[in-house]
């Protein structure tokens, strides 16, 4: 999935923003708001809009596009537009996609899902209980481990199973790679290579993107914790536990336009 | 009084069409053509107010 962002900005005012907030897709300088008025996106009524609503005038206020979005195909056909009939709040940094589009932030909070298995608790949850397409959404695994016990991590000798999350593959979702931190060298009679091991409580963080089209609706991410849990003298079979996350589709405010088609 | 809504199907690009050429600027200085820049990918393409304001 490419992403572009066009206004009307100059490439200096949108390579200082760009350079601010860590923006890596393109921000396309539309100087002059010609390509946008090429494309009939130009709001000619912002001045009238504003003269309604009390908003003085400001020469910064001309040529403006629409807000909105559009999502293109593999062919580059338009399959979805999405477009409002006005900006929101500004906003700036990473929350400038989601103001362009208008979502609505939640303030409620994300659901810790937990499940056991043996000598290991395992908790996970979302930063946030929502998604927005394109919007990266840490995933915290926490696990509890007996105390008496450890489970390896990396790097792990042979024939042990470290320990380590798995995502359910899941259309359009973009799985980042797992953090942990890092484990400490064990002690381990009987083994020649060094050993390394969590113990007490540890968490990892998984980076995932929603990249698929608008519209996925809600979601439940199946994760899979895989450890093997050892003790001084003895380890148990490797294990495995579930949890099944759930994620909502942030609503998009304004037009859901229905297609060309679909209303004739 | 409020303004009568906008009809936003007669807005812009249509779906079902190939949006248009747009070869723009980037925040870089290095000019962009959008559908050469998707190379076969899906895309979204935002249109915002300002960076700026």
């Amino acid at each position: 999935m490419a992403l572009f962002a066009i206004s009307y900005d100059s490439v200096e005012i949108l390579h200082n923003f760009a350079a601010a907030h860590g923006i890596t897709y393109h921000l396309l300088s539309d100087e002059g708001s010609h390509a946008m008025r090429g494309l009939g996106l130009i709001n000619d009524r912002v001045q009238e809009d504003h003269a309604v609503y009390g908003i003085k005038a400001n020469a910064r206020h001309v040529d403006l596009p629409y807000p909105g979005v559009y999502v293109l195909d593999r062919d580059g056909v338009v399959t979805q537009k999405r477009f409002y009939e006005s900006y929101r709040e500004r906003d700036t940094g990473t929350g400038l996609i989601a103001q362009a589009l208008g979502i609505v932030t939640e303030p409620s909070r994300p659901r810790v899902v937990t499940t056991n298995g043996p000598m290991v608790t395992a908790r996970a949850w979302l930063d946030s209980p929502t998604y927005v397409f394109f919007q990266r959404v840490l995933l915290t695994v926490e696990v509890s481990i007996a105390p008496g016990f450890h489970v390896y991590g990396q790097p792990v000798g042979d024939g042990l199973t470290p320990l380590s999350i798995g995502i359910d593959a899941l259309e359009g979702l973009e799985v980042g790679p797992a953090r942990w931190p890092s484990p400490r060298r064990f002690p381990q009679p009987g083994f020649s290579d060094e050993l390394w091991a969590h113990e007490g409580v540890v968490r990892g963080m998984v980076p995932l993107t929603f990249a698929a089209t608008p519209g996925g609706g809600d979601l439940v991410i199946g994760v899979t914790v895989r450890y093997q849990v050892c003790d001084d003298a003895s380890c148990l079979a490797p294990s495995s536990l579930e949890l099944r996350v759930p994620v909502r589709e942030a609503a998009l405010v304004g037009r859901s336009l229905p297609s060309p088609t679909a209303k004739a | 009084m409020p303004l009568p809504p906008r009809d936003f199907n007669a807005i812009g690009p249509k779906e079902g069409q190939r949006f248009p050429d747009v070869r723009l600027s980037d925040q870089t200085g290095a000019l962009v053509d959008l559908h050469e820049q998707r190379a076969g990918r899906r895309a979204l393409v935002v249109f915002y107010r300002s960076a700026e304001w």
